[in-house]
């Protein structure tokens, strides 16, 4: 559709909730295309592409929002949208005692495209089914697989969105995900090995050697392989150097959500009123930010139009502050952080992550495993789970036995647990190396809206003390 | 809406999708149609969240003979579902075949619907604030203890038709009305989470839901260190041990696991996989239950399949294409979106468990505690079940929600634990089957349960 026309609907929307007694709205419109190839056993389990079009309307009537939408893209449904939108917010308002009242803010006019090479729109479905076939085909060159699976996803397309301020905001989201996983059997158990790739790029991204389908599915041969003999990870507390995948998803899962504003306005996150302590070693710094040089998820602008830009939520072990959207920042006297963000026109917007990372360090991965002397070594994850009291599970898929300063032995299946705020006591050195990545295939669940893109990662972690589970 | 207008709203858009499909000269379609109404509402200490809306959209397969294409568009537009069957039947022509394809469902034949509830379509968010009061009102929120304390409630009705160029033209309905209370306390350090809720196909009473989320998140302040490592019996709530049987079963129960040789039970059919006290039935004709319909996700009739028979696994569960390429039939067992959630029309078929049920036994809850000497009483969701592995079967496990056991009474509850041992070694290890069956809001009901040497450790 013409952004012209989707504009004039949007504004139509907002006219509308002023008309019928709203003191702030906000109108969106998604319109994206997700593709997704599953090669499974080297045949076609699945080849789909998904459109999700609509209009979500959020309108405010003394501070009580409603929130609507509508997949139908007319005039007359996105006018019923925005009753209903109203209808709940006058419904809710007796119930309300944080009000959601923003500062003044000028009208934001912006279109931001994402500029890449050869964006994946452009590239017919044999290319990136050969990319898959090419991948396996350098995992069964490794090991001996009894099943393969070659994932392909892709996302993109165009959002708009204006509210009462008169902003115009237009962005188009973009990424990419390609996997490569072996499996193969041993006696009495299963080796796995995985490898992929997950960027807000164009397909020139497959060009470097690193990011190739050939070497991602070699990786994930080798890493097959290598289970195939692993060693069970010694239960008990170890020394550790996290890698930026599980460092990543611990900065997200763990400590990310704890500083989102709708848990710590409401108290339910244990990191509420502590702003200003030193919660970490002055190792752990942890940053939240829209776009960054290493690459996640390219995301300019959240739900509420607001710019994207760098929280700093941890420096050197100092809670900073939190991750806001903009109702909560002027309720804490602070600025919006950019995090109010819906994975579709169907949800409200509510405070999510954009791409959390532990800031880089000093020291080299060499100096890294050295200081660990002897421990694990956790180089990749399979995901976890997370408890709001900012208890962790995490399984590790890919790991070593660090002996005498050198990674040795790869292990099997470990789990990590512990509590996050005493794991970021803990650490006590941070590689100089980042590695940020995004998931099609994965993302964030918070509210029910899974799966949205974020991004997450860092360097490797040097932790003193960490609970493993082993199998 | 009524419920009779939206069957046949859905039911006209599937039929005239397969007559555009007609007119394209498109040689097999499937379409999924769905439609849904939903509203949402969260209290917590006066930050009401809400969401109200209308989820419309159209699932297309296209068979090329066996090669398959699928796309999927939002809302209903006669012109944006011409475009997305040009685009399956696209997708379908350069794909390459799929063996075990072996056409879509080729006849109209529906089971029973489960319980509709006519008045859900005239409720709004006046009506869920209402429910909330009422669970806000019993509860004294002046506690210091409470750190926090949220009620949410929802309704939703909605119905999906399947129709194909074969011939099935079926629809099935579902109203759907939840409500919960969550709190977070705190005292001297200690900190816990409970929460409560009912989810059903009508709307029911929400008295009793916050006191008892409260009273239970209160009592397990308190708590100590375990202290070690040792082997113990660990006995679960109804609730709990709903979702820790849930994934041991998820992948052995797989139809699609065995056809892929990834299911660790695929030699293991009519044979004792567990003791001879336990019967696994998959219930998809349950009335009162979400998961009981009258078609299945790609128009196949539901069906309740016992799964473990006292102890002997009796089959999988499958959906039409894994049926057929098993050489078995299809158990009703298509699910789009997965087992969770997601946007039904967005997905292809899969296979996944309706209700399972495991059999009542004997012993309630506290009869089972009182024959323990020593053991550990789980009464919260541990995290990390997903990460047991699916073929060996261990699992290691944290959970913040226990009591210690001895000599048959509940001591002091405790601080964060793991809990580690081996699914298909704790099947047969089952002490206690309860005869206290609770909904669970998994796919899965279960009453208590006590299980022998699992490995408890701080």
């Amino acid at each position: 559709m013409e952004n012209d026309y989707v504009f004039d609907l949007l504004h139509k929307a907002v006219d509308q909730g002023h008309k019928l007694g709203a003191d702030f709205v906000e109108a969106r419109y998604d319109d994206l295309t997700l593709t997704t190839i599953n090669y499974t056993n080297e045949k076609v389990r699945e080849s789909s592409t998904k459109q999700r079009r609509g209009i979500g309307v959020m309108t405010y009537v003394k501070g009580s929002p409603g929130y609507s939408f509508t997949p139908d893209i007319t005039s007359e449904a996105i006018q019923e949208t925005t009753k209903r939108s109203l209808g709940i917010a006058k419904a809710t308002e007796p119930l309300l005692t944080f009000k959601h009242i923003y500062d003044d803010r000028s009208s934001i006019k912006d279109s931001i495209v994402k500029k890449v090479k050869i964006h994946p729109k452009e590239v017919e479905f044999d290319e990136k089914l050969d990319m898959l076939k090419r991948g396996i085909a350098n995992a069964k060159d490794q090991v001996d697989a009894q099943s393969t699976t070659g994932m392909w996803g892709e996302l993109w397309g165009d959002k708009l969105f204006v509210n009462s301020e008169q902003s115009e905001i237009y962005w188009t989201p973009l990424l990419f995900d390609l996997r490569i996983m072996a499996v193969a059997m041993t006696e009495t158990s299963q080796a796995r090995g995985s490898d992929g790739v997950g960027q807000s790029q164009g397909m020139e991204y497959f060009d470097i050697e690193a990011h190739s389908p050939e070497t991602l599915g070699t990786n994930a041969g080798k890493w097959c392989k290598e289970q195939i003999d692993a060693v069970s990870a010694p239960p008990g507390k170890h020394r550790a150097l996290v890698g930026p995948r599980m460092a990543g998803v611990l900065a997200h899962e763990s400590f990310g959500h704890l500083s989102e504003t709708d848990f710590v306005i409401t108290g339910m996150s244990p990191i509420s009123d502590r702003v200003g302590e030193q919660l970490g070693t002055e190792h752990a710094t942890i940053i939240d930010e829209g776009i960054t040089k290493e690459g996640g998820f390219f995301l300019p602008y959240d739900d509420q139009g607001t710019k994207t830009g760098k929280t700093v939520l941890m420096d050197k072990g100092m809670l900073l502050g939190y991750l806001h959207d903009r109702s909560t920042a002027n309720k804490m006297n602070t600025e919006p952080t950019g995090n109010s963000r819906a994975i579709t026109f169907m949800f409200p917007s509510i405070p999510r992550m954009k791409n959390t990372y532990f800031k880089p360090g000093n020291i080299s991965f060499d100096e890294a495993v050295e200081q660990v002397g002897d421990g694990l070594y956790t180089a990749g994850t399979s995901g976890g789970q997370t408890d709001l009291d900012g208890t962790f599970l995490f399984k590790c898929s890919r790991g070593y036995l660090i002996e005498n300063g050198e990674i040795t032995k790869p292990i099997k299946d470990a789990a990590l647990s512990g509590q996050i705020l005493e794991f970021i006591q803990q650490i006590s050195g941070v590689t100089n190396e980042m590695d940020i990545f995004t998931s099609y295939f994965g993302g964030c669940g918070k509210g029910g809206q899974y799966p949205l893109p974020v991004g997450l990662g860092g360097p490797s972690l040097v932790v003193d003390e960490v609970l493993v589970g082993g199998e | 809406m009524s419920l009779d207008d939206l069957r046949n709203k859905i039911l006209n858009i599937a039929d005239t999708t397969i007559k555009h499909s007609r007119d394209l000269n498109i040689p097999s379609t499937e379409v999924f149609v769905l439609e849904q109404s939903t509203t949402n509402l969260t209290d917590n200490k006066g930050k009401v969240d809400s969401r109200d809306g209308l989820v419309q959209g159209i699932g297309i397969r296209v068979a090329v003979g066996k090669k398959l294409g699928f796309a999927s568009c939002t809302g209903f537009d006669e012109e944006t579902i011409k475009s997305t069957l040009k685009q399956a039947h696209s997708i379908a022509n350069v794909s390459p075949e799929n063996p075990m394809f072996n056409g879509f469902v080729a006849e109209t034949k529906m089971s029973k619907e489960g319980i509709l509830d006519p008045d859900i379509p005239h409720l709004d968010a006046d009506d869920l604030i209402e429910k909330c009061n009422i669970m806000n009102q019993e509860v004294d929120l002046s506690d210091r203890r409470i750190i926090s304390g949220s009620f949410g409630a929802n309704i939703a009705y909605q119905g999906f038709a399947i129709a194909t160029t074969e011939g099935c033209l079926a629809s099935s309905l579902q109203t759907t009305f939840g409500a919960n209370s969550y709190f977070v306390v705190t005292d001297a350090g200690d900190r816990k989470t409970a929460q409560d809720f009912v989810a059903a196909r009508k709307v029911e009473s929400v008295e009793g839901i916050a006191p008892k989320a409260l009273n239970k998140a209160i009592s397990s302040l308190g708590s100590k260190a375990f202290g070690g490592s040792e082997v113990l019996p660990t006995i679960w709530e109804p609730r709990e041990s709903a979702p820790f049987l849930a994934f041991a079963f998820f992948n052995v129960f797989s139809g699609s696991a065995y056809v892929e040789k990834s299911n660790p039970w695929k030699e293991k059919l009519n044979e004792k996989v567990a003791v001879k006290e336990l019967t696994v039935i998959d219930d998809g004709q349950k009335p009162d239950t979400e998961a009981c319909q009258s078609i299945d996700a790609e128009g196949t009739p539901k069906q309740t399949t016992a799964i473990i028979e006292d102890g002997v696994l009796k089959t999988f569960l499958f959906n039409k294409m894994y049926g057929d390429a098993a050489g078995f039939s299809t158990t009703g067992n298509a699910q789009r979106g997965g087992i969770f959630g997601g946007t039904p029309y967005e997905n292809i078929p899969v296979v996944g468990p309706n209700q399972m049920m495991i059999k009542e036994v004997a012993k309630n809850l506290e009869e089972q505690i009182s024959e323990i000497d020593k053991g550990i009483l789980i009464t919260g969701t541990p995290i990390g079940l997903f990460t047991a592995n699916p073929v060996t079967g261990d699992f290691s496990v944290t959970c913040n929600d226990t009591f210690l056991i001895e000599k048959g009474e509940k001591v002091h509850p405790l601080k964060s634990i793991s809990i580690a041992g081996n699914y298909f070694e704790t099947l047969n290890n089952i002490r206690f089957i309860g005869n206290d069956t609770e909904q669970s809001g998994w796919p899965i009901d279960a009453p208590s349960m006590t299980f022998l040497n699992h490995t408890i450790s701080d």
